[in-house]
């Protein structure tokens, strides 16, 4: 990390995008992301998510942390690292996976991509250098930060492949969901990546610092037709609600930062069992997670259907339709009206009894109505966190 | 290959104690020891007289103690030497340049120590509990523990929670004036450890290694190299296999259980219950393996800290050895560390992995040799030890008391060569520090505590056990007693 450019008055780092976020972003609103300023909102938060849904949008997500793990071991260690099996991953595959704490509390996800069996990299929203070089002890397995050295570019939306197939990026419209390979957009060596949080079509897109200007405006190239827009972090966090992708200490706390012992989840509490490979050899966390999956999740972060139209934004949750009669019985950690979806959704926490697919809770929603609030007792349905899942995400050759 | 019900990485003297009393209750036990010899660092321990009780009782060892003196002699440059004479733990100046009021605070202060050490040496010789393990026998030990200490009553008790945290310093300043004594309690507080007189903790390993030894000065010596025959003895007489000049190469497991152990040379010995009497560094990253641990595992013992900063030096003269303004009659301990100034001088050294131009010297004289523990000579990582320097060091300094000086032989063993020769990771008396985080129900560190470890079937006997170490054997014995409790 260049920290010269860092100064009081600008305390944040700026991403090799900046030149063109900076004249993008209107409303000079921005989020703080390991270090960087990235854009919170562009100029409209509707709009840009717009953009996800019916073209494209692009979205710099350079501050994401990249490291890379090199070595004989390296396979070795990402099967110790990560509670899924990757002892069948091909180069070029992508994999998503979560890692544990020894009590098998979730630390973070990500994913990690197979150039051989000796080169892996990793990619996450957290720092996790510490924790991934203690894992290599042992190992013959090298862990680096590159975190600096690329650019990133999330290119999400029902257009996306065919903007790329503009741009002439050769056969780009074979690469099957989850796998990367090398392509070229206007001279320039990226990697691409069929992966994404919009729950569409999407590529993510790798390229060298230098050339991170010329990548975005090749983007842009077409947009008298396409309307291709920059999307900010508010934008993207609509999208991946809607996609039911989760996001450490926002839906649950990453068990290296979380304070509290009982504000960790294991994985069976997320939903994201199916991560969770208990024939694997080892892994941290293991034994842990066997006692854990025994158990059974006390309570589980499940999507909700919720009536009425307004954002359940931090709701307490409750088991009776009668206000007086009711018993807490969870909360939500990300709401929001849905307009694709035209429809009131959330994920959140439900306790035990009420986590099964289908079963009723009631939310009461405080939604501000000119300086006052009106609380609301709002019935929701569970339902699976996926609320938009595009069959186009998976198809491959890959909507033109 | 050859199937045991338990079998011993290591034939030092922890190992010995839990092979034995293994074989004692029926158990075919192997014992694997690196070295031709087994004892392993009870070689070096030359002013070490702590076996408990215990031990000699259930296994029927009957060692005397070579009662050779009495005497504490704390050598000062200007050759006005205290001495102190200890009668069955019954201090008394035979000589001194400390006036009549230094004097008797010294024994108040000495006696203090004691009660309180009293209070802590309940819990040497037991397993320590489990916190929250939901167990009562723990919970009911936890409340002992609080209980011993509220009985020291009110004014005691405050006062032992004051100076338990405090450094040594602080606590002997307030009280003395005598450079000289201050030296000589300093000294006895931070020998073998990684502490200065001024570190926070250094009254609680004054006061842990009186409640092990129940003694402050260690006087009372045994015949090392006798205890171990008999405990070899005992072990060949329980047909004990013993193989020795054999290295364990790898803890065999299969499934988070252990299977057997792997030797150098290829040998493989099949039992469902190993004991490690190496190092718990040594034990999980070497002999285990860090790839089957949990990163938090190994982040713990990562941080075990276990840097020795202790040299042994053996010295040979030519003539037999005298020692200027001391009587040639009068035997015993000798030290120098005239003061608290000098011996935390010599641990800034120590704090930058240097070691100082002044050490600090605790030794014993048998007519013409001299053996020392030199401190503070810090266990080194990439670089080597400038031997003759350090020796040279030692030896301006013991000239200074003995004239003439005509060394025929002379042999230094740094903890690096401690390390080598036995294996210990840091080469550290007691296989890491005794401090406060790594004590007790705390030693050797979380998930690792009560002799047991994350690998089924795997259990340490070593020093870096609760009590630590210090020829006990309680180490040996108690997580001898768990592995039996968990064959059942």
């Amino acid at each position: 990390m260049n920290t010269s450019k860092i100064s009081y008055k600008k305390p944040l780092l700026e991403t090799p995008f900046h030149e063109r976020t900076s004249e993008h972003c209107y409303a000079n609103d921005w989020y703080r992301w390991a270090g960087y300023k990235v854009a919170k909102e562009y100029s409209s938060t509707e709009l840009e998510y717009t953009s996800m849904r019916n073209t494209a949008g692009v979205i710099d997500i350079t501050p994401m942390h990249k490291y890379d793990i090199k070595g004989e071991d390296a396979k070795k260690f990402i099967n110790k690292l990560i509670t899924k099996d990757i002892t069948n991953i091909q180069s070029n595959q992508v994999a998503y996976g979560i890692w544990c704490n020894e009590d098998g509390m979730v630390i973070d996800d990500g994913t990690i991509f197979c150039f051989n069996e000796n080169h892996f990299r990793i990619f996450c929203a957290e720092r996790n250098l510490n924790w991934f070089s203690d894992t290599a002890t042992g190992f013959n397995a090298s862990v680096e930060d590159i975190s600096p050295s690329i650019a990133a570019l999330a290119f999400q939306g029902p257009l996306s492949c065919k903007i790329l197939n503009l741009l002439k990026v050769e056969n780009i419209e074979n690469l099957k969901p989850f796998h990367f390979n090398n392509y070229n957009i206007e001279n320039h060596n990226v990697t691409i990546s069929r992966t994404g949080f919009s729950g569409d079509l999407g590529y993510e897109i790798w390229c060298d610092p230098s050339q991170a200007i010329d990548v975005w405006d090749s983007l842009f190239k077409f947009n008298r037709d396409y309307k291709v827009l920059a999307a900010g972090m508010n934008a993207l966090e609509m999208v991946r609600i809607e996609a039911g992708f989760i996001q450490p200490n926002v839906d649950f706390m990453s068990a290296e930062q979380a304070l509290r012992p009982n504000r960790m989840r294991n994985p069976y509490e997320l939903g994201l069992g199916w991560l969770v490979n208990l024939d694997k050899e080892y892994f941290t966390g293991k034994q842990a997670l066997i006692r854990h999956k025994e158990k059974g999740p006390e309570k589980k972060l499940v999507g909700l259907d919720i009536e009425g139209d307004k954002p359940a934004v931090g709701s307490v949750l409750y088991d009776n339709s009668k206000k007086n009669q009711a018993k807490e019985i969870g909360i939500v950690t990300a709401a929001m009206w849905s307009p694709v979806l035209k429809s009131n959704i959330a994920i959140g926490f439900v306790s035990k009894e009420h986590y099964k697919l289908g079963s009723n809770v009631y939310a009461e929603i405080y939604h501000p109505e000119e300086l006052d609030y009106r609380k609301i007792w709002a019935e929701c349905k569970v339902v699976k966190k996926q609320f938009f899942n595009n069959p186009r995400r998976n198809e491959t050759p890959a909507f033109t | 290959m050859k199937k045991f019900d338990v079998i011993i990485i290591g034939g030092g003297h922890n190992g010995l104690v839990a092979s034995s009393y293994l074989s004692k209750k029926g158990k075919k036990v192997l014992v694997i020891e690196k070295n031709e010899n087994v004892g392993g660092l009870a070689e070096y321990a030359e002013s070490l007289n702590c076996i408990s009780p215990i031990i000699k009782k259930e296994l029927g060892i009957n060692v005397n103690n070579i009662n050779h003196s009495n005497n504490i002699i704390s050598l000062e440059d200007n050759q006005n030497h205290t001495i102190l004479s200890d009668k069955n733990g019954k201090l008394s100046f035979v000589q001194t340049n400390a006036d009549e009021n230094d004097q008797k605070k010294f024994l108040s202060i000495i006696n203090n120590y004691k009660l309180f050490s009293k209070t802590l040496g309940a819990f040497m010789f037991q397993k320590p509990p489990r916190v929250k393990s939901g167990k009562r026998a723990d919970l009911f030990q936890l409340i002992s523990m609080g209980w011993k200490i509220r009985k020291l009553g009110k004014k005691n008790m405050r006062e032992l929670l004051r100076v338990i945290g405090l450094n040594i310093a602080d606590d002997l300043e307030d009280n003395l004036n005598s450079n000289n004594l201050m030296g000589l309690l300093s000294h006895e507080a931070v020998l073998g450890t990684n502490l200065g007189p001024r570190s926070p903790g250094s009254i609680l390993t004054l006061l842990y290694k009186q409640a092990i030894n129940d003694n402050i000065f260690n006087l009372n010596k045994i015949e090392v190299a006798e205890y171990i025959n008999q405990l070899e003895d005992c072990c060949n007489k329980n047909t004990v296999e013993i193989i020795k000049s054999s290295e364990v190469k790898k803890i065999l497991t299969q499934n988070n259980s252990v299977t057997g152990v792997q030797l150098t040379n290829g040998e493989i010995f099949e039992s469902k219950y190993v004991m490690s009497n190496a190092d718990p560094k040594t034990t999980y990253l070497n002999l285990l393996g860090a790839e089957i641990l949990d990163t938090d595992f190994i982040r713990r013992t990562k941080n075990f800290r276990n840097k020795g900063n202790v040299a042994k030096l053996e010295l040979a003269l030519e003539n037999e050895i005298n020692i200027n303004n001391i009587d040639k009659k009068m035997n015993g301990k000798f030290i120098y560390a005239p003061g608290i100034k000098y011996i935390e001088h010599a641990f800034n050294a120590n704090k930058y992995n240097k070691y100082s131009e002044n050490p600090c010297l605790e030794f014993y004289v048998n007519q013409k040799t001299l053996s020392a523990n030199v401190y503070y000579v810090p266990y080194l990582i990439n670089t080597n030890h400038q031997e003759n320097e350090i020796i040279e060091r030692c030896v301006s300094v013991l000239s200074k008391f003995i004239p003439d000086m005509k060394i025929v032989k002379q042999k230094l063993i740094t903890p690096n060569k401690m390390e080598e020769k036995f294996n210990i990771a840091g080469g550290h008396w007691h296989h890491g520090d005794l401090e406060i985080d790594q004590l007790l129900m705390m030693r050797p560190f979380y998930g690792s505590a009560q002799y047991s470890t994350p690998i089924n079937g795997l259990y340490l006997c070593g020093a870096g056990t609760h009590p630590g170490g210090g020829l006990t054997g309680i180490n040996g014995l108690n997580a001898a007693k768990k592995v039996i409790e968990d064959l059942k």
